[in-house]
């Protein structure tokens, strides 16, 4: 190559060659770099004198840097550096702050918590912490529910009571929603008449005639539909039965099915086969008193508390 | 010039070197076709299709074996016998051996794909694989090191050249990491499934001990042994400094044992030894630029080449990134900015400015010196070298700045309280802030990847024009060498 022909000009190679052509020059190291290098070993001087370090005997250097913090008695304690300090102190700041804030709710009643916008604000801020933290697993950031599964919190429609004591109850205790199967009770023809009749009473396209005879047989002892869901179809919410003559499905997607025959499938369905699925865990044990009732403002003030 | 081509061909072992080059671009287009779609599948989970053999946590370790096993392995292989032949002037050294590695190797990157696919894994980043093929690679990880120091000892030359310092450091530290972090229990002479030695958080740092110095000897150490070789060869120039290279090599070699721990910050493993981990990182940092200095100061007073050499830019830009990539790995090692950066998308940004800028650009730059010389023959396109180094540079800088944004977004998200105290964001608010620098990086990698292909297609092709002149002209191959 016509490179390696030139008589390199400065610093002269170590005299060795490999492989036809191949050479070192012997620069010196370059000033920065080696001043560089002896910054980064003061740094690490440094870190080491500010935080624990070298391993000595059965301990260690503990460095100068030290962490104060209150220990499960209840006392200060003062230590070297150590990230288990550290956390405790920083959770502990936090609960400090928001302290007064807990408090101050646990005294009040709900009524009174809602008419005071200082405590809302806090509401709102450590009641979405919560709400995202455990809630929005399953009911969605925002409380939006989703169809066929869980719940929307966001309107006024409630399957077990959208009062302060039975918002709280809920999270208390949790939640089972169960509706026999009626597959064996009932035929295919009952069982898609009680579908017309489910249809025609949330506004839904539906055959007439059969309507007519399933709401017949919704409040005979045949089907016994009544028995739960009412006389009137409101539902119950002392059984957490819902509510069949609002616009508002949340175990069939009804409104999204665009002829009679799938809605009346998809109704069908839930009739024949019952539901078993509306289990939601309890939180008691898991939340403390106070973080509960800040849910329980939270989940009142999403839409429409009672 | 022809003519000392032709000499070397019959002098040097050259089809092991052939086999190996030739499977690193099948398992760069392999390892990275699969990276495409696991960023895919963080951007549009729907993509996994309920699959369990395809999901992200099966499809992840097999994009990191195929390209950091599977192609870089590939090209170390290949490069590391090419590199002590020609630098000792001598044929390899138990060439029976040397094969025996091409097929071991080979082995070990199918059997741990297959095997992840299937849901058997340690649970060990980059050393997933479970104890069957960890003992196979234990067995080719000591054959290659017999071939290689076989091949030193047998040299013609007085002096070992740098790069073989590097590429010996590096086969050694593997042995060492890769034996002592696999020490296990299998479960039953036919289980698959074994227990590690180790438990909490020993375990952990014996793992980060192997996964920081997998990273610093594996795809540091050995690819600076290349960029020794290669740079040199591809500028017509000598190596900068030789004293440098001797104190960098030294210095990293010591530095790089300490610092795992900086992958454990904030965890249940003794402060000291966090402190311990981020101050020999920052210690490092100068070290591993002398590789650097050495690599771009070699072009000083060439710099003309990189306007007309594409493989000497890709070189250029390798070494580049690797300054880039060692000087914020040190900065994410010290604890206060690690508690920004640890367990976020900037971790992932930055290993892949390592993997992608450095170590992959390099071994682009030495496959495109080495493989025409292989094969006796001309690069079939240097245009497609051009548009391959392009498509490689967008892809790794958007890779890259959509990790930067990510990751610093969500460490930031992670830690924002209110007024109040309270968290600001739930986790999964972070998880949708992050959609669009998934696509983002989704289109990086795609980017890459079509530069891989590029070079597929070239070296394909002049790998092609290599074995077609052979066999039109055997006469005059002959003639020449005698």
């Amino acid at each position: 190559m016509a490179e390696s022909q030139e008589k390199p000009q400065g610093p002269q190679t170590t005299g060795h060659v490999w492989d036809g052509d191949l050479q070192e020059y012997n620069n010196p190291l370059p000033q920065w770099w080696i001043y560089g290098f002896y910054v980064t070993i003061l740094f690490a001087l440094v870190y080491w004198i500010v935080y624990p370090s070298w391993p000595v005997g059965q301990g260690f250097l503990t460095g100068i840097n030290t962490i104060t913090y209150v220990n499960s008695q209840g006392q200060e304690e003062t230590w070297h550096w150590n990230t288990r300090a550290k956390l405790l102190r920083e959770m502990q700041e936090a609960a400090a702050q928001q302290r007064p804030w807990f408090e101050r709710i646990a005294q009040m009643p709900y009524e009174q918590i809602v008419k005071d916008p200082e405590l809302m604000g806090f509401v709102r801020s450590a009641g979405r912490a919560l709400f995202t933290d455990n809630c929005a697993g399953c009911h969605q950031v925002g409380g939006g529910g989703k169809i066929g599964h869980y719940p929307n919190l966001t309107d006024d429609n409630w399957i077990y009571g959208g009062t302060f004591d039975k918002i709280r109850e809920t999270i208390v205790q949790g939640r089972h929603g169960y509706m026999p199967p009626f597959a064996e009770a009932l035929s295919r023809a009952q069982i898609d008449a009680l579908a017309h009749y489910v249809l025609s009473l949330a506004g839904e396209p539906h055959d007439a005639t059969q309507a007519a005879e399933g709401k017949n047989l919704f409040h005979s002892h045949t089907a016994a539909c009544y028995y739960c869901h009412g006389d009137d179809a409101k539902g119950r919410q002392d059984l957490g039965s819902a509510n069949l003559t609002d616009r508002i499905w949340l175990w069939a997607d009804v409104p999204s099915a665009t002829d009679v025959p799938s809605k009346v499938a998809l109704v069908r369905q839930i009739i024949a086969g019952g539901l078993n699925r509306g289990n939601m865990p309890a939180w008691e044990g898991r939340l403390s008193e106070e973080q509960i009732k800040v849910l329980t403002v939270y989940v009142h003030q999403l839409g429409g508390g009672q | 010039m022809a003519t000392g081509q032709s000499q070397v061909a019959v002098q040097y072992d050259y089809d092991i070197i052939k086999k190996f080059a030739v499977m690193s671009l099948v398992w760069a287009v392999v390892g990275m076709a699969v990276g495409v779609y696991i960023a895919s599948q963080l951007a549009w989970p729907v993509l996994n299709f309920d699959i369990p053999y395809i999901t992200f946590g099966r499809f992840r370790p097999v994009h990191t074996s195929a390209v950091i096993f599977g192609f870089g392995g590939s090209a170390l292989f290949a490069t590391s016998y090419y590199v002590v032949q020609r630098t000792c002037q001598t044929r390899l050294w138990a060439p029976g051996l040397a094969t025996f590695t091409f097929w071991g190797w080979q082995a070990v990157i199918v059997l741990a794909a297959l095997s992840y696919m299937m849901g058997f894994s340690q649970g060990r980043e980059y050393a997933e694989m479970e104890w069957p093929i960890d003992l196979l690679i234990l067995f080719v990880w000591v054959a290659y090191l017999a071939v290689f120091l076989g091949t030193l000892m047998n040299r013609k030359q007085p002096h070992i050249y740098v790069a073989n310092w590097f590429y010996l450091a590096f086969i050694l530290a593997t042995a060492l990491l890769h034996v002592f972090n696999n020490l296990a229990m299998p479960v039953g002479l036919f289980s698959m499934k074994s227990y590690s030695l180790f438990s909490g958080a020993q375990d952990a740092m014996t793992q980060w001990w192997y996964g920081h110095n997998a990273v610093g000897f594996f795809l540091t150490a050995a690819f600076l042994g290349m960029m020794y070789y290669f740079v040199p060869k591809q500028a017509g120039r000598p190596i900068y400094s030789y004293r440098l290279s001797i104190v960098h090599f030294w210095a990293l070699s010591f530095m790089y044992m300490w610092v795992g721990t900086h992958h454990l910050h904030w965890t249940a493993i003794p402060d000291w030894t966090s402190t311990l981990g981020a101050t020999f990182s920052i210690m490092l940092l100068l070290p591993s630029w002398g590789g650097m200095i050495n690599g771009i100061m070699t072009l000083s007073g060439a710099w003309d080449k990189l306007r007309t050499d594409p493989i000497m830019r890709f070189m250029i830009v390798a070494l580049s990134f690797y300054g880039m990539s060692t000087f914020e790995g040190p900065l994410m090692s010290l604890k206060d900015v690690n508690a920004l950066s640890h367990y976020t998308d900037w971790t992932v940004g930055h290993v892949h400015s390592g993997a992608l800028g450095w170590v992959a650009m390099i071994s682009f730059g030495a496959l495109y010196h080495m493989i025409p010389r292989l094969w006796n023959t001309q690069l079939y396109s240097e245009r497609l070298v051009n548009v391959h180094f392009w498509l490689a540079t967008i892809g790794v800088l958007l890779y890259i700045t959509a990790m930067w944004i990510s990751g610093i977004s969500q460490g930031l998200m992670w830690r924002a309280f209110d007024e109040y105290g309270n968290l600001q964001y739930s986790f999964v608010e972070s998880v949708a802030a992050m959609h669009p620098f998934y696509v983002m990086r989704a289109i990086g990698g795609a980017f890459f990847l079509s530069g891989m292909l590029v070079m597929a297609y070239n070296c394909y092709m002049t790998i092609r024009q290599g074995v077609r002149s052979a066999r039109l002209a055997p006469a005059q191959t002959r003639a020449a060498v005698a």
